[in-house]
Order: structure tokens, then sequence, then C-alpha cells
């Protein structure tokens, strides 16, 4: 299969480029007996938005859960293999977690806000690995949530608690949430999946920006969104890397029977 | 690998005091924990070592008896088993009504409000006040201590165990079975009495069997209802013996046997109540799986 | 059931035979039930009015005073609420701030920490232990709190603390064993698999993803305990706390045998007190019908319900906050 992966595709051997910011070598995963992921070899590239897509189980959100180690909270899930990020291999078990998950944040399918106000949820990161004066805390705060665009809807209520927000403010808030600790890295996981059109368009939008500063990860369900935000789209299917490629090749031009099959509808 | 790692790598000053916060609330929980444990132990223990000691066949086929008499805790067994056979009888209908009637009738109306916090109340009401309570309508009237008042005490602490899992579990019950039944034109009472308690069965009879563990171990509202009793009685028209009254009586007395006896009948309380618990945590678990 | 399945062919006489039985039954079962419903109501009601009628001669012979009055003398025939009460609150105090911290730290090691075998069998045996009769806490007590108390904790207090103004009183008293302390204790550890078993079920439901989310950020477990799990479940936690609360309050068993039973307040934690569930178990079967004693025996029983009542409702309060 490897000569029929182009342009994009690696081989194992392949050196981790600079302008990589995650390179993933010859990685596996599994759940507890179970193989999720094979032998995965891909690079995220720097300021880029890379999107996974294929069909459910296929392993993309799994990937994105390598990344910051989420997987590490449950007994029995276990990865092999080499993630590179700043020079430092992300699977090391010597690796210093918190800190791992404050230069890779990640955004969830549903909005998850913490039980406190608006103000205090995006403090909270940032508070857990900096010190930061009344003052510089307002204007990060302030910061971030103009970025997401929702500076000018809730300036006045940043003390009321953030469960009150609509849905797609409340995922606005979980991506400010993120970006207020100033990752380099930002998994996103199916993010629209539970908004309206309308908010989905907004995040979109948002990612549009957000790549200037961020590598973006996003796992999708939805191939026009991977069309209209993606730099470089991943197929996936039973836990293998099909296909990658920039996203206007993937979607005029793919190499794989199954891709192809997957994008025109016929499965998934 | 080391050698190669990133500026972003550098340690954040304040990543130490927090491992010292998070390493501190780890270790002083697994010592809440420990303590916990040590404490439940040293009761398993104590029971199992001072219960095994007294456990024989006389202990369990003899009366109770005047000290030095070998005497056993039979006709004690025996009461605990008829006051709590009678008190789920009793408990178990009007448990599953009054169940019924909150999740079938009771949406909205202020009647079923009141009913569900009045069956709150009973159930963390002091237990010894439902002995009380018996004691002035169904003991002081009458004249004398009985065994149907020791099951009717019984009986209202039962209830309101029943009656919130019939509840609970009749409200599990999907809204689109009820629907296809009386899409079949069945009567309300037929849809709730064959499909719906049917169909949560299992989480009803957790309920009174755990209404049955509860009621199994009560001293408290038992003192000043069938009192007790040193010989076999089978009437419940008079004071009946029972388990819990008997290892009150026994424990604090002086005689050696009587002591003994009373950590036997401890320890087969205690059987029983986690046997049961057990069978429900266990057996309807791995049957609804 | 399947009788409804009847046959389309006759439709006609089907449906008039079928309509009148059909809401017979209905309203029959219907007041069946309901007769069940009013049936519980009733026996709460008549709980509450025996005790307030029963207790009205103390409450009219020592008026509202009765609450406060500091004496319970069968032989002048004179009675007063302080003295139990006060065991009762302060043995439920001692229980409470020694089963909580210890629960919630169970509950956290239980749901975030130990490994899942292990959290499964300890989880199972405190769960199991919740249980366990509480005449059974009484017999633990007695057999082995007390002597531990008599001999080890108490001679150490006083021998260390007995000379330090401010603490002195509270460690003042002979080493009997028995006293407020011990009754605090055993409700301690009878409530607290009870309490720990309610936070863990409230930690267990927290969304995983809300978790994810803190850890995503970077926090400690720590961290994501206090900031986010805590604050999430904060309702729930304080009502599985006031559930056990009111399971000490009205403790009869586990307590009676190592109070002391003594009517008498002060500050001293190692000196014999009594509550009211005890005192009504011990002094009840020696009071005459219709006497000034009895009377004040249910008049303590209808403060009791009330306190436990109280805890009721703050429970319920802040679970509904919750649901919200």
């Amino acid at each position: 299969m490897s000569e029929a992966l182009q342009d994009l595709s690696l081989s194992s051997q392949s050196p981790a480029s600079p302008e990589a910011a995650l390179a993933v070598r010859e990685l596996d995963f599994y759940y507890g007996e179970k193989q999720a992921l094979k032998s995965i070899t891909m690079d995220f590239r720097k300021q880029n938005v890379t999107a996974m897509i294929g069909p459910s189980g296929c392993g993309k959100s799994t990937l994105l859960r390598i990344f910051n180690r989420m997987y590490d909270l449950y007994p029995g899930q276990k990865a092999t293999g080499t993630v590179l990020f700043d020079g430092a291999d992300i699977l090391d078990p010597g690796l210093d977690l918190n800190m791992l998950r404050s230069r890779i944040g990640m955004v969830f399918q549903k909005p998850t806000p913490f039980p406190m106000s608006i103000y205090d949820n995006i403090a909270f990161g940032v508070r857990l690995h900096e010190k930061l004066s009344r003052s510089e805390m307002d204007a990060r705060v302030e910061d971030v949530l103009t970025r997401v665009a929702l500076w000018k809807e809730v300036r006045d209520r940043l003390k009321e608690p953030a469960g009150g927000m609509s849905g797609g403010q409340q995922q606005r808030l979980c991506i400010a949430r993120s970006i207020a600790t100033k990752p380099e890295v930002l998994l996103l996981d199916e993010p629209t999946s539970a908004l309206d059109p309308i908010s989905t368009a907004r995040i979109e939008e948002l990612l549009d920006e957000l790549k200037q500063d961020f590598t973006i990860a996003i796992v999708t369900h939805n191939m026009q969104q991977a069309a209209r935000c993606a730099d470089q789209v991943a197929f996936f299917y039973l836990g293998s890397l099909i296909e990658m490629d920039s996203a206007d090749r993937m979607f005029t031009n793919p190499r794989q029977k199954q891709t192809q099959d997957y994008i025109t509808g016929r499965f998934g | 690998m080391s050698k190669t790692m990133g500026e972003g790598w550098r340690k954040d000053p304040r990543a130490t005091q927090r491992l010292v916060m998070d390493r501190l609330a780890t270790g002083m929980s697994f010592v809440a924990t420990g303590i916990l444990v040590l404490a439940l132990a040293s009761i398993l223990w104590t029971l199992l070592w001072n219960g095994l000691a007294g456990l024989s066949i006389a202990a369990l086929i003899h009366p109770m008896g005047p000290p030095g008499s070998n005497g056993g805790l039979a006709n004690a067994i025996l009461g605990s088993f008829i006051q709590t056979a009678v008190a789920l009888i009793l408990a178990t209908p009007i448990g599953l009504g009054c169940g019924i009637y909150l999740s079938e009738f009771g949406s909205g109306s202020k009647f079923a409000t009141a009913v569900r916090f009045v069956s709150d109340v009973l159930l963390s009401a002091p237990s010894i006040l439902i002995g009380l309570f018996v004691y002035l309508v169904l003991v002081a009237p009458f004249g004398h201590f009985s065994g149907i008042a020791g099951s009717v005490a019984l009986a209202i602490l039962a209830v309101p165990i029943i009656v919130r899992t019939t509840e609970d579990m009749l409200r599990l019950v999907p809204v689109a079975m009820r629907e296809a039944g009386s899409a079949l034109g069945a009567a309300h009472w037929r849809v709730v009495l064959f499909l719906c308690l049917r169909s949560a069965l299992p989480g009803v009879l957790t309920g009174i069997l755990l209404a049955l563990a509860r009621v199994s171990g009560e001293t408290a509202p038992l003192l000043f209802t069938s009192l007790g009793n040193q010989n076999w009685s089978f009437s419940l028209n008079k004071p009946m013996a029972s388990l819990p009254i008997a290892i009150y009586q026994y424990a604090g007395a002086s005689y050696d046997d009587w002591v003994r006896l009373a950590w036997t009948g401890a320890l087969l309380v205690t059987l029983g109540v986690l046997s049961i618990n057990i069978i429900v945590r266990f057996g309807f678990r791995s049957k609804q799986s | 059931m399947t009788s409804a399945a009847a046959p389309r062919t006759q439709p006609a006489p089907i449906q008039e035979a079928r309509k009148i039985p059909f809401w017979k039954g209905d309203r029959l079962f219907r007041l069946l039930v309901a007769a069940c419903a009013l049936l519980v109501l009733v026996s709460l009601g008549g709980l509450v009015l025996t005790m307030a009628f029963g207790g009205s001669k103390a409450f009219s012979t020592f008026g509202p005073s009765f609450v406060i009055r500091n004496v319970w003398n069968p032989v002048t025939n004179e009675y007063g609420a302080l003295a139990p009460v006060f065991g009762t609150i302060g043995s439920t105090l001692i229980a409470v701030l020694i089963g909580v911290p210890l629960a919630f730290g169970a509950a956290f090691w239980l749901t975030n920490i130990a490994p899942p075998m292990v959290a499964g069998v300890v989880g199972t045996a405190v769960q199991l232990l919740a249980a366990v009769p509480s005449i059974i806490f009484g017999m633990w007590g007695f057999f082995i709190v007390v002597p531990f108390m008599a001999q080890h904790v108490q001679p150490f207090f006083r021998h260390h603390f007995g000379h330090v103004p401010g603490i002195r009183w509270l460690v003042h008293g002979a080493p009997f064993g028995y006293g407020l302390l011990t009754g605090g204790i055993v409700l301690a550890v009878m409530i607290t698999p009870f309490v720990t078993a309610v936070m863990r079920d409230v930690f267990a439901v927290m969304p995983p993803m809300l978790k994810e989310s803190a850890y995503g950020l970077g926090a400690t477990r720590w961290e994501v305990m206090r900031r986010v799990i805590v604050p999430w479940s904060r309702a729930g936690m304080i009502g599985g706390v006031v559930l056990g609360m009111g399971r000490a309050l009205g403790e009869t068993m586990a307590v009676t045998f190592v109070i002391g039973n003594a009517n008498t307040i002060g500050w001293s934690l190692f000196a014999p007190r009594n509550t009211v569930a005890s005192l009504v178990a011990l002094e009840f079967p020696e009071s005459a019908a219709g006497s000034l004693k009895l009377s004040s025996l249910l008049a303590l029983g209808f403060i009791l319900m009330l306190l436990s009542f109280t805890t009721l409702a703050i429970a319920r309060w802040l679970l509904r906050e919750k649901k919200a």
C-alpha cells in the first residue's frame, strides 16, 4: 500500500520535518486486546488544519486522544510507536502530562463548560500554569473571548454561570478556554456535531483565523466541513490510515478506491 | 531524546508545588480509605471471631434460657422470621400500590408530592419513634405487647423503601411499551400490572429484598412492640422473641454464655443481611446484563 | 392484555361491551393505589400526632422551657430536654466531623486513584457494610472501642492536654471509655460507609467529557477534583452528608451501648452523656402509662422527629437544586 501513498504520505523511516508540529511514526493503539490503530505514520504541519475523516469506529478520535495522552486516564489502553512533539516523544512514560496537556489543547464533541462562571472557566486553565495579576488575567480573558468572537456577546455577564449560554456559545467558550493556556496544538474532536448550522459556520470561520497561531487537528464526520476548513485531509478506515493528501486533491482526485467510495457516500 | 527536546519543555516553575499538592491529596485520601477499611475490618473480624466461637448446634436448636442452662437462640430466630415475614406481607402490597400511584397518577398533583415527601420522611425517620408510635396505637390500647405490633412497626419501616424503588423502576419503563399496550386496547390497570410492573420486576424485587434486609436487623422498633420473649412464641397476639432484641438483652449482660450468644446472634443477623444484599447486587446484576 | 386483540369482524358490540368495565376497572385500580398512598400519608400523620398529643402534657406542665430545661429527675418528677438534645446534636456533630473527611477521602480515592480492581472490591465492601444493622456497630463499640478509649485514648489526652488552657475542659473526666466522643466515633464509623457510597455515586455520574476537559487543560487529579468535580457535585455531596447526619441523629442501638447514659451537659468529650433515642430506649419501659415521665419521653420523641424532619428537608432542598 505504501507505494500508492503519494505526496503527503510517509514511510515509517521518514524523518520528522521541521514543518511538522506532530510527527507520528508506526503508531499502534490497543483497547485491552483490541487493536484500534494500526501502524499509523503521518505528519501534522504547523499552522495548518489537518482533518481526519472516516466512518465511525475507524480510529480517528482515538488518534486525537493519544496526542494529549487522554487514554492514560483509562487502564488497559496502551499505545506503542512514537509521536514527536517539540523534540520529545509524547508516548514517553516519564513525560510531564500536565505540561503536555497545557501545550496541546483539546475541544470535545459536546460543549463541556465547567460548573463556574464564564470568566472562571477561562481563568481555570490559565491559573494552573501561570500566575497572573488581576489585570493581566482580565486582559487574557478579553483577548481569547475576542478571538472566538464571544466578547461582545458575554462582556456584561462574565460572572454568570457558563451553563446558561447557548450550545454554540458554550463550544466557543471551550475553544477560548483551550487557547487561553497558549497551546501550540489544538485538537478538536467533532466540535460541531452537537451544534446547529449557524454555530457550526461560526466555528469553521474561527478555525481559519486560529490556524495563524495554532496547529489544528480536527476529527469530523462532515465531509463538507473537511473540504471547507482543512488544508490536509487524512482518511482512516478500520484503524489504518488509507490516504492523506491536500484537501483539494483528496476531494477531487482520491487515489484509493476506499477513499473514493467513502467520499462519494457509497459507505460510512 | 532529552538532548533534542525543545525549549517549550522547560519546567513550569509552579509544577513542583502543584505536584506536591496532588501527591499530598492522594496520600491523604489513601489514609482515609485505609482508616475506613481498618475500622470495618475490625468490626467484621470481631464479629467473626466472637460469633463463630459461640456458634453451635445447641445455639441453633435450643430456645433461650437462664444463664448457664445451655440455652440457644432458636426461638429468637424463629420469631425474627415470623415477624419479618408478616411485616413484608403487610408492606409489599401497600408499598407497591403507593409506588404505582406515584408513578402513574402522581405527576403534578399536590397530594402525590405530599405522599412522596412523607414517604421520604418515613424512610429516614428514627426507627425508635416508629416503635413508640406503634406502642401507643397497637400495644397500649390492648394492654399487652404482641408479635403483630412488632410486625407492623417493621412494615412501616419497609413500606417507604418499596415505594421508592417501585416508583423509580416504573418510571424507567419506556413510554413506547405503555403506548404499545394501550394501542392494543388494554386498560390502564392491565398495562401497569401486566406490562410495566412485569418489566420492572427485577428492580421492584430488589426493593423488596432491600426492605427485608433493612428490617431484619432492626432492634429499636421492636423494643416496645413485640418486647421479646424467653420462650417459644408462635402467637402473633403475644410477646414474641427476635434476634436483635435477644442480642440487645444478652450483649449487656454479665454472664459469659449470654454474651457469647449475643455475638453468635449478631453474626447470624449480619450474615443474613449481607447475603440478601449480595444476592441483590450480584444476582440481579448478572441477570440484567 | 391479549384479550384486547379482539377480532375485527364484529366491531360494534365489542366496543359497547368493553366500554363500561374498562372504566370501572381503571377507577377501582386508581382508588386502590390511591388508598395505599393515603395510608402512607396517614401513618406519618399518626406518628407525628401521637407524639405531639402524648407529649402535650409535658409541654403544658413545663411550658416551652421544656426544651431548654437541664433536668431529668424521675424522683422529683421534673423533666427537661436539654441534656438529651445536647447529647444528640453533639454526638451527631462529632460523627459528621470525623466521618465526612473520611468519606470524602475514600470516595476520591475510589473514583479517581485506585486501580479499578481494588476500587471495585473496596467499593463493594463499603457499600455492603453500609447495610450492616446498627446494633452490630453498637456491640463493636461496646466491646472494642470503649476499652480502647479507656485504656489508651483518654489517658493519652489527659496526660498531654489535661493542663492546656482551653482544651483541658474538653478532655476532663474519669477514663470510663463511655462518653460523647465514643458515641460520636461509633456513629462516624456507622455513617461513613453510607456517605462514602453516596459520594462515590455522585462523583461517578459526572460526565467523563467534563473531567477530560479539565485534564486536557493540564490539571492534576487533585485540581480536577477540587475545581471541577466538587463544584459540579456539591449539592449531591451535601445531600449525602445531611442524610448521613439524619441517620446519626435518630440512631438508637449504636449509641445506647457506648454513650454512658447520663443526663448531663458540659464541655468534656469524655464524660458520659445521653441522646434522645437512647434515653427513650432505656426509660420508656419503666414509665407508667399516663405518667408525666412518659409524656416527657414522647415530647422528646416529637423534638427528635422535628430534628430529623428538618435535616431531611434540607437534604431534599439541596438535592432538588441539583436537578434543576
